[in-house]
């Protein structure tokens, strides 16, 4: 075997343990991103209503009243407490469920957060 | 931007605490007055009724009605302030301002469950009335867009202190 063909045997060898070293790599962490999920509060209602989201992913909740609301969990899994008009509030998923919410302020305002 | 007067006519009545509006003409100044004149009016009444309230949820509603109609009058106040118009009194913001008057009276002179159902009582009449208004009168009758914008981000809390009164005057009757 000659020198040259050697050392293109070793380029290859080297190409291939490479490709797939990124190939596993890609596979192995398979990173899911996190989703960020908006809620927008206003009119008295959650919109959307029904929030779908995996563990890790988060949901914001922004006021858009004029009037402060809250998002409290039924379960007692959260409770953002006041939000003022205007601002937001974040809760990041860790729990699978179905978790029922609420204003604790103005009963009439309901919405589900479904985590999987 | 300047306020432009319009007229409207009043077709319903405004009825609030056993007295009646009919048919008058009013115009976004005055449709500004009578916003706040109802919302102080329900200010005045949560504030007295959270300190001689007896049951919680009625005490609770009655702080919620300070915070919300606070905030809503803040905001027609704003608006009211950077259009450069002064709120006009007109009859029927009299009027809510003298059923509200006459509300307190009859509230002072109660006490205990007696107190915490003639305030929710009225409380559910005053935003079944105050939504009629919004939704006939004031809605389709507000000109500056606006006003007019400003009442249609209210009317929900109107809805839901609605059915929130309700709520606790069925809660009280059992």
């Amino acid at each position: 075997m000659t020198r040259l063909v050697k050392l293109e045997i070793a380029g290859v060898v080297i190409v291939a343990a490479l490709a797939l070293l990124t190939f596993s790599r890609a596979r192995g962490a398979a990173p899911v991103k996190p989703v960020t999920h908006q809620v927008a509060i206003e009119g008295m209602q959650f919109q959307p209503e029904v929030v779908s989201l995996a563990r890790g992913d988060s949901i914001v909740w922004t006021n858009k009243d004029l009037f402060p609301h809250t998002v409290t969990s039924k379960s007692g899994d959260f409770d953002s407490h006041e939000i003022k008009a205007g601002e937001s509030w974040t809760y990041r998923a860790v729990k699978k469920g179905e978790f029922p919410y609420v204003c604790s302020f103005h009963p009439t305002m309901k919405a589900v957060a479904r985590i999987r | 931007m300047k306020f432009k007067l319009t007229t409207l006519v009043i077709a319903g009545s405004l009825v609030v605490g056993g007295s009646a509006v009919s048919a008058q003409q009013v115009n976004d100044a005055q449709i500004a007055s009578i916003v706040v004149t109802a919302n102080q009016v329900d200010i005045d009444a949560g504030k007295f009724a959270s300190g001689r309230a007896t049951n919680p949820e009625v005490k609770k509603f009655a702080d919620l009605m300070v915070t919300d109609h606070t905030a809503v009058n803040k905001s027609a106040v704003d608006l009211a302030t950077r259009l450069k118009v002064t709120p006009e009194d007109n009859p029927t913001s009299q009027n809510l301002k003298s059923g509200g008057e006459s509300n307190l009276k009859n509230l002072k002179g109660l006490k205990g469950a007696a107190f915490d159902r003639a305030y929710v009582e009225h409380e559910v009449a005053y935003h079944q009335a105050v939504l009629d208004a919004v939704d006939k009168t004031l809605i389709p009758g507000a000109k500056n867009e606006e006003l007019k914008a400003l009442l249609v981000k209210t009317r929900p809390a109107f809805v839901a202190h609605l059915e929130h009164a309700k709520h606790v005057q069925s809660m009280l009757s059992k």
